[in-house]
């Protein structure tokens, strides 16, 4: 094709994809992405896939590849409402990332009975969540926590480029990989961003880790909440304990969490704030946290973490950071340098642990707590549009 | 001993002739060896005159005193005289003073990465050996040394260390192949005693059998028969231990030291941190974002107060409108599919290609993938 003159637009083609799938005209190629199910071992498959939710499996064309199968059963249900969203969602989105630092979904298969099988990455070492909590055990660095949390900021930074909200991120949804890396899994939650006017739930993202303006039943919201989340990720880390753990666990207690370590949002610091539905005008009013308020809490990760976790938990979503520039601040490339994979803190859990994950509902935590009634999985689909 | 010996040292002066006849009279007492053939010679390294056991005796035995040599001023201790390992003295002194710097200059070629260094360090070594054995700039190469000496305390203690270590285990091993052979040898002889004794066996069994009066022929054959069937077995047996030690012999080669220089570690320096991880979305060819569009919609949007409270990003949305709308152009699936199969036939192993890279070559309009632009998944960061 040759250049258009018009717009002086080059003739090579702009955007290179990394991998491309095979056709199926030309038969030396190896088989399509499509046929990675064929790959899997008959008898492992079977093995694996009976009665579990979880297992791994080894690939015929490469023994060494190991690749964990989730399975989703497929009950009676779906003939009235088809599959659920969750399931849908999380194939739809994995199927579009391929980062470094998002689980890969290699390919989807059915088996008998029309279960649903997802061909997923193998990560062994269970997740972030398992290293804070392992208090005993585990020690970390400012410079393992700057290493975690940039991975978590590039997959966050990868979705919302492709304009996918993940709107589900904590640590238990963190898992790791043999070799360290940071996975950012559990899309069941996720959807793209929506158009003006579009509305979206406000009944998302796991209690503890939701922003301000969905608990003001904000219906028109964007990356901004993700990064919340991260920041809240970000203080669990350092402090190795729960940010806003509001006991029990409900809206109103959370906003008062919020008021109180962050600051009472106020039209002054927040324009337009009284006009959000749940908005609930304060009593009495916190001012802002100052920045050496901030410092009491998590000296340890050093001043400039401290103006970088200020930034993303700002009350505003506005003025909240987005993932880019969270990325461009300069606490990543300041001493001490992020460590190096190899020397990240790891604590193997094996396949059962991924397993336990992955089973996981949304917005549950793992000391099993019935909570599920109260947030995330239960969405209403009404207003969901997704 | 000559006059020349005492003043310098010069190589060149000392000739086995030498040796003969001046070299065999005391120069303090002057009994030869010709008439005490039980003479001794001793010296002291700090000036290396020799002297014969009964001078050293004589004048050193009450303590330190001057050595008796004309012109020669140093002060001379009994306890630090000894047999001299070599009859020519320089040759003596030199190798004082070789293992004097041996025993601080004890770095090992692994130690060193490149050949350069090595060598580098090499001539240094041998610079100040040279300077102290020739007395060339004496206290400056001592300065030198004794520096050395305190910047390396530590790395030196521990090569020595380390030198005595491979001593000791040498040593062991040595120890344990004299004893293998040994054992070696041992069997040796009884296996030949034992064959001997079989061979006298069998002989005696024929003849027994003869004498009882069996087919003479075939009393031969058989006591042949056994003779060779024996022999066969203890070749046999040789053999596999011949295997036996071979196998045991490269199992040991195992944990041989192969010395050299050190594998060659590139300590490249660090790369500055990228919290991008090399990824990059500034490939927009086809459009630009501007910061305001003026259409109802945008507009409109932008002037909701709920819209804006809650953190909806317009900006995200016109951006993502372009880049969807030009996703797709300059994108050729047929150039794409040749590159791959390139690739491909390069890259046996090529792991499964994604799916969502299908998705976006069959829709065009898949945005998403479109726009990820070369990204470099190996780097972590």
């Amino acid at each position: 094709m040759a250049t258009s003159p018009a717009f002086d637009v080059p003739a090579e083609p702009p955007y290179k994809r990394q991998k491309t799938s095979s056709e199926p005209m030309n038969p030396s190629s190896p088989a399509p992405v499509a046929d990675l199910a064929e790959q899997l071992d008959n008898q492992e498959r079977k093995k694996y896939v009976k009665g579990k939710k979880i297992g791994s499996a080894h690939l015929v064309s490469d023994p060494q590849k190991l690749v964990a199968i989730k399975k989703i059963k497929v009950g009676a249900e779906v003939k009235a409402f088809g599959i659920s969203y969750d399931s849908l969602r999380e194939i739809k989105f994995l199927q579009e990332l391929d980062h470094p630092n998002i689980i890969k979904l290699h390919a989807v298969f059915s088996s008998k009975g029309q279960n649903l099988n997802l061909v997923l990455e193998h990560l062994p070492q269970g997740d972030l969540l398992k290293l804070v909590q392992d208090t005993a055990n585990i020690s970390y660095t400012p410079a393992d926590i700057k290493s975690w949390m940039l991975m978590l900021m590039r997959a966050t930074y990868f979705c919302h480029q492709n304009f996918i909200l993940h709107r589900d991120i904590k640590p238990n949804n963190l898992l790791i990989a043999a070799n360290g890396e940071i996975k950012l899994a559990d899309f069941g939650l996720a959807r793209s961003f929506a158009d003006p006017f579009q509305p979206m739930t406000y009944n998302t993202v796991t209690t503890w880790y939701r922003p301000p303006e969905l608990f003001f039943q904000a219906q028109y919201y964007g990356g901004r909440v993700d990064i919340w989340s991260c920041g809240c990720v970000f203080a669990e880390l350092i402090a190795r304990d729960v940010l806003f753990r509001a006991w029990p666990e409900n809206e109103i207690n959370m906003v008062k969490l919020i008021c109180e370590k962050v600051g009472t949002p106020t039209d002054d610091n927040w324009p337009g704030v009284s006009k959000l539905k749940g908005y609930v005008t304060p009593s009495e009013v916190i001012p802002i946290r100052s920045k050496d308020q901030w410092m009491m809490g998590f000296r340890a990760i050093g001043e400039t973490g401290v103006d970088l976790l200020m930034k993303m938990l700002t009350l505003d979503p506005r003025k909240r950071l987005s993932a880019e520039q969270v990325l461009r601040h300069s606490f990543w490339t300041e001493s001490p340098r992020p460590s190096r994979l190899e020397d990240l803190p790891k604590k193997g859990g094996g396949i059962e642990a991924m397993g336990e994950e992955l089973k996981k509902k949304g917005g549950e935590l793992p000391n099993g707590s019935a909570r599920g009634d109260k947030i995330a999985r239960k969405i209403d689909f009404g207003a969901m549009n997704g | 001993m000559s006059r020349q010996a005492q003043s310098r040292p010069q190589p060149t002066t000392r000739r086995p002739a030498d040796s003969e006849g001046q070299d065999e009279i005391c120069p303090v007492c002057k009994s030869s060896r010709y008439l005490t053939p039980t003479l001794r010679f001793l010296i002291n390294p700090e000036c290396y005159h020799k002297f014969c056991e009964s001078c050293v005796d004589r004048i050193f035995s009450h303590g330190p005193a001057p050595c008796p040599i004309p012109g020669c001023h140093k002060t001379l201790r009994k306890h630090k005289f000894r047999t001299p390992t070599f009859s020519d003295l320089q040759v003596e002194r030199e190798v004082d003073i070789r293992k004097k710097v041996g025993a601080v200059f004890n770095r090992r070629e692994e130690e060193f990465e490149d050949l350069r260094a090595y060598n580098d360090y090499l001539n240094e070594v041998e610079d100040i050996t040279f300077n102290l054995i020739n007395k060339l700039e004496v206290e400056e190469t001592e300065k030198r040394f004794k520096a050395y000496q305190r910047a390396h305390e530590r790395e030196i203690t521990e090569n020595a260390s380390l030198a005595e270590q491979e001593r000791a285990s040498f040593a062991a091993l040595q120890k344990e192949e004299r004893e293998q052979a040994r054992s070696r040898r041992e069997a040796a002889r009884r296996e030949d005693a034992e064959e001997k004794r079989q061979l006298e066996e069998n002989r005696r069994d024929v003849l027994n059998r003869l004498a009882s009066g069996q087919d003479a022929e075939s009393v031969a054959k058989a006591g042949q028969q056994v003779h060779l069937k024996k022999r066969m077995d203890r070749a046999a047996a040789a053999e596999r231990q011949r295997q036996l030690q071979a196998a045991s012999a490269s199992n040991g080669s195992g944990n041989v030291v192969i010395k050299g220089l050190r594998a060659k570690q590139k300590q490249e320096p660090e790369a500055s941190v990228d919290p991008f991880g090399g990824l990059s979305f500034e490939g927009r060819k086809y459009y630009a974002l501007q910061d305001d569009y003026v259409w109802a919609g945008v507009q409109e949007t932008k002037a909701d107060v709920l819209i804006g409270a809650g953190g909806y990003d317009v900006g995200a949305f016109t951006g993502r409108a372009l880049c969807e709308a030009f996703a797709g152009l300059g994108v050729f699936v047929g150039d794409e599919m040749d590159e791959r199969d390139r690739e491909k036939m390069g890259k046996e192993n090529d792991e499964m290609a994604t799916k969502g890279a299908e998705v976006a070559a069959t829709k065009g309009g898949n945005a998403a993938k479109g726009k990820v632009k070369d990204v470099k998944m190996e780097d972590p960061f």
